[in-house]
């Protein structure tokens, strides 16, 4: 784990725990609706303060967190045009079983790779501490996946186009 | 499977399943580049009638495909094809010869028409080439093939060298980025030593190469790529290296869609398995509902 | 001609059926198997040729995942030291998708050599498949292989279409009883205009696989197999069943024509050892018209399961909406390899007939009313194309020019993703 990355994770999971305390609330808007207050955003007493960690203009995480659900957006590091459709490829093929991932988004919030929506039913259900491993794991192992998938793109390419020139000389 | 095979596979299977078991037949199928074959018994269950459709067929009349095959087939050619398509091979079940390697030889090269049919303009520039090489200068003429509705290929020959240009189009986004890092490995691979003696590849995109600039109807867009093949001598001097060259060539299409395929397939099997990954890590997050074991009057759980 | 012809794969838990529309047969057929480097199938899907840990080098190579065989290939490598045979469908349904992924692109790219971006693709699927097996084949299909259009249809609906080639079928209706039998499940699926009803459908564990081990045990039990290798029993057996067997309209009177004229009816098949080379011949007798008599008197083979093929049938339809019940009796189609014994249709019709109609005799009995029932019409079709007759009916959907209207394009998948397949176009109906 490089240096930066340490800190940035940590971050992370110190603000996304001390975040993570959600209640049970019901819409003060509608009667007998209970909506993550964070996506309705009808009342705005109940939103807090949204936070950015920023690792550097490429990687960044957005919490915006209210008082039964909170939103947790990622941008990930895309360093090229193969990262970029490889990164791209990977959240919305993760993005499609959404319904297994019960906190996974179906859809990111604008000008981010992939968003998360904890609700209080999730923390009531899950522990906490694990519902945040798992935002840190998964932030950690996609960076690698993706560079490992542009390797192996890479080395297959060098392979095919090998064997294909070879037959020439053969 | 790395490599792709020149043969269509359906003519040598139902060729050697008629051979043991003579049917009557109709079918219609296709090869890559959108090549339409059909093969029937128009007459008896012995004689069949094997036809191609091929999309650059007027092009390759001027390059002199009738040669080449009258060259491989013989009589076997019709002399007028069947409607819709552009060439017909009489193939007689009971002229084949003894069963044996000369049979499947013979089968294989049946199955290689759209192979012959495409390697027209090939050897007109391996030829081409010679003359120029011995008179010293001039160009060849362009020879263009345009054997997919957005796609074609140039051959032009020179003194020294026969140079095959490929345009290429990638349909979709994923494809163009995928296809841009083999190409590029195309270019890099001739550095290793052991495929020094390969063709030379070049890889340009937007822009045409030097080539085949003048020609009329490039399409100038930024899908747009051209691959440069130039292939020396030693590649096509003598005649068995030549006539692998031109199967080989002829395939690059195929070949690299085909890998550009497989990738994208091998990119989802690590994706089906990290998202696996992921999603045992997030159910450790679950509490463990407690089952409690609840039983009836007699003693029999409920489930 | 602005589209090359679509291709068509049914893709079965025993055998793939792959080809292009318009032909009257596919032009493979092969064992949905596939050999890769690595054990043989584990029950757990465990991701193959991914490093497990991140940053492991094994993988940088990265072309293992082309060494593979399918079909023939992969029961001939079998044998091959590091190779073991997957069967990446099981019930009829995918259970691994990355064998059926790589599985897919030999199928296109070797055998069918065509270019999956310039073609249109109808498969199929069992009945009750749920949606998001759909989606994940939309998803290989568009996104790995960028293909052009994509239609998927429900294999019994397949089997009343095909059945349109019959010159006794007059009205090209998706209303139908399809009896579905290869060679590991039989179904029985009831159609209602091209909607399969699922509540009502009936798997029976009987079966091309257990006919032959019951042709096997009469032939072992009379002594036939004694000069035979062991290896080629289950294969005689086979042979037998698919070349002398047929249906008998009464067994009693059947084994009394074969033992007053032995000679007439018993067959004799000759075979060779396929080792040594030594041929041998056995005799073959009552099996002829006791094989497929298990469909209709389970009692001889199996101890477990005991209801005759009419009776589930008329259960089938009994469970369906009463208002096409009808319909349902009018047309029950047969498809795959097991019901193409002779005479199957003709026993099967009458048994069917004769619930039926004593039912309807019972009903007018307890009613005690004057008013006389017109009765019920049961028909039993049988066709030529009984053997693939999934694949065929794919090939006749396709070849047809609305097809390409039903089918959810490249274009389509792009805009709304893979839940574009949950909906399912029925063919024929409006857009």
């Amino acid at each position: 784990m490089s240096n930066t990355l340490r800190p940035y994770l940590a971050a992370v999971r110190s603000t996304l725990t001390a975040a993570l305390t959600l209640e049970d609330f019901a819409s003060q808007i509608v009667e007998r609706h209970n909506k993550p207050e964070v996506e309705v955003g009808t009342s705005k007493e109940v939103l807090l303060n949204p936070l950015m960690i920023s690792r550097n203009e490429n990687e960044k995480v957005l919490i915006e967190p209210s008082i039964n659900s909170i939103r947790l957006s990622i941008k990930i590091k895309q360093a090229d045009e193969i990262e970029r459709i490889l990164c791209h490829k990977f959240t919305r093929f993760m993005m499609q079983r959404a319904e297994n991932f019960v906190v996974l988004r179906r859809k990111p919030v604008k000008g981010y790779d992939i968003s998360f929506l904890i609700t209080n039913n999730h923390t009531n259900t899950m522990l906490k501490h694990k519902i945040v491993d798992f935002i840190i794991q998964f932030m950690e192992e996609v960076d690698k996946e993706i560079s490992e998938m542009k390797l192996s793109l890479n080395a297959r390419a060098r392979v095919v186009a090998e064997s294909y020139l070879l037959a020439f000389s053969s | 499977m790395i490599l792709l095979e020149p043969h269509n596979y359906i003519i040598q299977t139902t060729l050697i399943d008629k051979l043991a078991k003579p049917t009557s037949l109709d079918v219609q199928f296709v090869d890559f580049d959108g090549v339409r074959f059909h093969l029937s018994t128009p007459e008896r269950k012995t004689s069949l009638l094997l036809s191609m459709s091929i999309r650059c067929w007027n092009e390759l009349v001027q390059y002199g495909v009738h040669d080449v095959l009258k060259r491989e087939y013989g009589a076997m050619v019709r002399a007028q094809p069947e409607s819709d398509y552009n060439v017909s091979l009489d193939v007689d079940l009971e002229q084949f010869p003894p069963e044996g390697e000369e049979r499947d030889t013979f089968i294989k090269n049946i199955a290689l028409l759209k192979r012959h049919a495409l390697a027209a303009p090939f050897e007109l520039a391996f030829k081409a080439q010679k003359q120029l090489e011995s008179s010293g200068s001039g160009q060849g003429e362009i020879m263009a093939m345009h054997y997919r509705d957005e796609e074609a290929i140039y051959i032009q020959a020179s003194p020294d060298r026969v140079t095959v240009i490929f345009s290429t189009v990638f349909r979709e986004e994923t494809d163009r980025i995928f296809g841009k890092v083999f190409l590029q490995e195309f270019v890099d691979a001739r550095r290793l030593p052991t495929i020094q003696s390969a063709p030379q590849v070049l890889y340009t995109t937007h822009e045409p190469p030097l080539e085949i600039r003048h020609v009329p109807g490039l399409v100038d867009s930024d899908d747009v790529g051209y691959v440069t093949f130039v292939l020396f001598p030693r590649h096509f001097a003598q005649a068995a290296v030549a006539a692998s060259t031109i199967s080989h060539i002829q395939l690059f299409r195929d070949y690299l869609h085909y890998h550009i395929k497989c990738s994208k397939a091998y990119m989802h099997s690590r994706m089906r398995f990290r998202v696996s990954e992921f999603q045992k890590v997030l159910n450790r997050a679950k509490t463990e509902v407690a089952v409690v074991d609840r039983k009836t009057a007699s003693g029999r759980s409920m489930r | 001609m602005s589209y090359l012809a679509p291709i068509i794969c049914d893709n079965g838990t025993g055998f793939s059926k792959v080809g292009y529309a318009g032909n009257s047969d596919p032009s493979f057929v092969f064992p949905t198997a596939i050999a890769t480097r690595g054990p043989a199938s584990q029950p757990t899907r465990s991701g193959p040729a991914v490093p497990s840990k991140p940053g492991h080098l094994a993988s940088k190579r990265g072309v293992e995942d082309l060494d593979f065989f399918i079909g023939d290939e992969a029961l001939a490598n079998a044998k091959t030291p590091g190779y073991g045979v997957n069967y990446p469908i099981r019930h009829g349904q995918i259970e691994n998708w990355d064998y059926m992924e790589r599985y897919w692109e030999q199928t296109i790219f070797k055998y069918l050599r065509a270019e999956p971006e310039d073609h249109y693709f109808l498969l199929t699927e069992p009945p009750l498949n749920p949606p998001e097996n759909r989606e994940q084949t939309a998803e290989i299909f568009f996104e790995s292989f960028n293909i052009k259009g994509l239609y998927i249809a429900v294999q019994a609906v397949l089997a009343l279409a095909a059945s349109w080639s019959s010159n006794r079928v007059t009205d090209r209706t998706l209303t139908g009883t399809v009896i579905d039998s290869g060679d590991g499940v039989t179904h029985v699926i009831p159609c209602a205009e091209g909607y399969v009803i699922g509540s009502a459908i009936k798997h029976i564990p009987i079966a091309g696989r257990d006919i032959s081990q019951f042709v096997l045990n009469l032939m072992r039990e009379r002594g036939e197999m004694a000069n035979v290798p062991p290896e080629d029993h289950l294969k005689i057996a086979g042979k037998v069943k698919e070349n002398y067997s047929y249906v008998c309209q009464d067994i009693v009177k059947e084994f009394r024509k074969y033992d007053a004229e032995p000679y007439k009816f018993f067959e004799r098949y000759e075979g060779e050892n396929s080792v040594t080379g030594r041929s041998y011949g056995v005799d073959v007798g009552y099996e002829r018209f006791l094989a497929p008599e298990i469909f209709f008197n389970p009692e001889i083979y199996s101890s477990d399961f005991l209801t005759p093929l009419p009776e589930i049938v008329d259960g089938v339809i009994q469970q369906s909406p009463i208002d096409v019940r009808r319909g349902l009796y009018k047309n029950i189609v047969l498809s795959g390899g097991s019901t193409m014994f002779q005479h199957f249709g003709q026993r099967l019709k009458r048994d069917l007939k004769q619930i039926v109609d004593r039912r309807l005799e019972a009903v007018a009995v307890a009613s005690g009313s004057q008013q006389k029932s017109s009765g019920v019409e049961v028909d039993v079709i049988s066709h030529k194309r009984q053997r693939y007759a999934v694949w065929f009916g794919g090939s006749l959907m396709a070849s047809l020019p609305e097809f390409y209207n039903f089918c959810h394009t490249k274009a389509q998948y792009d805009e709304v993703g893979p839940s574009i397949c949950r909906r399912y176009q029925i063919f024929g109906s409006a857009t």
